[in-house]
């Protein structure tokens, strides 16, 4: 029994022995030497600043300084001492070799457990002739995300009308964002487009996004921004509640100088269209609605455009009982060609129309007075002269 | 003697004196009184397209309709006047103590309507020029609604400058022919009741006054 145990004993404590021997065989001071060359030439974070919870991975370039010896390393890991950056991948447990001018790379994964501050991750390299190289690096976790403003916005949304909005994206954090994707939603909205893919984003740079939106009732708006920060794909969203309203920019043609004139009970009804508002009313047309009954020439009257603080005339016909109030319609088309209407009445009441004067056909009445007179007094002495 | 259409223009008296002599016969006035309708129809079917055009917009489709009645219906009452004026004069002839058969006075009348043959055939001529100038004013379905729409539309038309030329034109040119045809009615007259030439031209002129009374308010209207 005795025995059987003395020999696994004996050969660990050959085995250990002669690990040690091999181990310290190569320390050397031409080998410690060689080992100072030996240095960390690039660490890379990506992203290079994390959110929290965000994964990443870290690079270390080991370079072997020495021109004519190799050394041989045998272990590398990288560790935080609270546990801030935690190291998700597993550490590199085997020999290598790294040749004179050499490079080794050292890859990573870790993921970022603490809050918004630097972190300092210790780099470890076990080299097989010589000490640990430790090199301690820098990291960020930061939770600031991008910033979605809306710079221009209309006075007023009104249903249906198409509008035209400016956002703006802009990046407060260290690092730069990529895969940057614009979504614009909401209730009853349409939007054109609804997505815009906007792409990289530089730290503290900002980009400018047109967005024509035309809503169907009153709802909030979101602006969502989807952006990858290394792998990790964050969010950020910004709201705008659409109120219906007026546009204080709008055209506002207004109807002024009206006359109204009857000729033969076909009214003719001039004016002027004056452009009141800040923007260009386009093919402005008035016409007239029931019970008015729009007539040849000018059933309806095109205008045209009207800039602010012009004015065009117009002229429509219509028959109309007399008495009655009339709706003029006036019509126009905003930049985006939605049709803006509005109307007018204008009374007839107390307009004097020709057909009421009293015009009688003079000459027809004197010839045909003239004809009856002559067959008259014609016979009349034709049946003196017959009597005779 | 026999006598030609020339001499009822010309000779009147000595026409109608030879026509009584022979038998009563409706034949050739109810021919010129044919024309006279066809004259009459195709002038309404020149008006009346104006009123179609007015109310297609109403009843897309009735024009034809409208128009194709309104020519039957002046054809017709065409004939229909010839009967009444006839009625008229005889029954004034009457008072006169007049003789001679009805149909007898129905032939005369039949032939005195000759001459405005003529006149509407010169109105027809007349309206093929201006109705192409005459603004027609079209009603919608909406202005049915309204009576008085309809009424200042119908207004609008009869004072259209044209269509106040033609009214005109053809209210002279038919009392001018009418009474060509009066002229022929009271010779006519004379002869088919046997009364004087005074009294035919009392029987005669006094509707013809009163017709022409009526066309001359029909005018200060419009």
């Amino acid at each position: 029994m005795k025995k059987i145990l003395f020999i696994p004993i004996i050969a660990l404590c050959l085995f250990l022995g002669t690990m040690t021997i091999a181990a310290s065989a190569y320390v050397t001071p031409e080998s410690i030497v060689a080992a100072g060359r030996v240095y960390v030439s690039s660490v890379t974070y990506d992203p290079t600043v994390f959110f929290t919870d965000d994964v990443g991975t870290v690079i270390f370039e080991v370079t072997n300084g020495n021109t004519d010896q190799g050394v041989v390393v045998n272990h590398a890991t990288l560790s935080e001492t609270n546990h801030n950056i935690r190291l998700t991948s597993g550490t590199y447990d085997y020999s290598s070799n790294i040749g004179p001018g050499k490079t080794q790379t050292f890859t990573f994964s870790v993921k970022a457990d603490g809050r918004d501050g630097t972190y300092y991750p210790t780099f470890s390299l076990s080299l097989r002739d010589a000490d640990n190289l430790w090199y301690k690096t820098m990291v960020q976790i930061d939770n600031t995300p991008l910033v979605v403003t809306i710079l221009d916005k209309p006075d007023a949304f009104t249903q249906g009308r198409k509008k035209t909005m400016n956002v703006q994206v802009a990046n407060p954090r260290k690092n730069d964002v990529y895969s940057l994707l614009l979504e614009i939603s909401g209730t009853g909205i349409t939007s054109t487009p609804s997505k815009i893919f906007i792409g990289e984003l530089v730290a503290n740079a900002n980009k400018t996004i047109n967005v024509a939106i035309t809503p169907d009732q009153p709802t909030t708006l979101e602006i969502t921004v989807y952006y990858a920060n290394g792998d990790n794909i964050h969010k950020v969203t910004t709201e705008l509640p659409i109120v219906f309203g007026t546009d204080k920019k709008q055209a506002n043609p207004v109807v002024s100088n009206i006359q109204v004139k009857s000729d033969n009970g076909i009214y003719h009804v001039t004016g002027d269209v004056t452009n009141a508002g800040l923007e260009t009313a386009n093919a402005v047309m008035v016409t007239t609605l029931s019970p008015a009954v729009p007539q040849d020439p000018y059933r309806t009257y095109v205008v045209g455009a009207l800039k602010p603080d012009d004015f065009g005339s117009f002229e429509v016909t219509f028959f109309a009982q007399n008495g009655s109030s009339i709706p003029i319609q006036l019509s126009y088309k905003d930049a985006d060609g939605n049709i803006i209407t509005s109307t007018y009445d204008v009374t007839l009441s107390s307009l004097p129309t020709s057909s009421q004067k009293s015009d009688l056909p003079i000459l027809p009445i004197v010839v045909v007075v003239i004809i009856v007179g002559v067959f008259a007094g014609g016979w009349v002495i034709y049946l003196r002269r017959n009597k005779k | 003697m026999k006598h030609s259409f020339s001499d009822l223009f010309l000779k009147p008296d000595l026409f109608f004196q030879d026509l009584v002599t022979k038998k009563e016969s409706l034949g050739r006035p109810a021919l010129i009184i044919l024309a006279a309708g066809i004259a009459a129809a195709v002038y309404a079917y020149l008006v009346v397209g104006l009123t179609a055009r007015m109310i297609a917009g109403i009843m897309p489709g009735m024009e034809t309709i409208i128009i194709l009645s309104t020519a039957i219906g002046a054809l017709f009452s065409t004939f229909v006047f010839w009967i009444l004026w006839a009625g008229v004069i005889f029954a004034l002839s009457w008072v006169f103590k007049g003789k001679g058969s009805f149909k007898r006075t129905m032939e005369i009348v039949g032939y005195g309507y000759l001459p405005q043959i003529f006149g509407i055939l010169i109105t027809c001529i007349v309206a093929f020029f201006y109705i192409p100038h005459v603004h027609v004013p079209e009603l919608t379905a909406a202005a049915v609604q309204d009576p008085q729409v309809i009424q200042e539309t119908t207004k609008a038309l009869m004072h259209d400058p044209a269509m106040l030329v033609l009214t005109q034109i053809t209210a002279v040119v038919s009392i001018a022919f009418f009474l060509l045809s009066a002229n022929m009615w009271i010779f006519g007259l004379k002869h088919a009741r046997t009364i004087s030439l005074r009294d035919a031209a009392i029987c005669v002129g006094v509707p013809v006054v009163g017709y022409s009374i009526y066309i001359l308010s029909m005018m200060t209207v419009i």
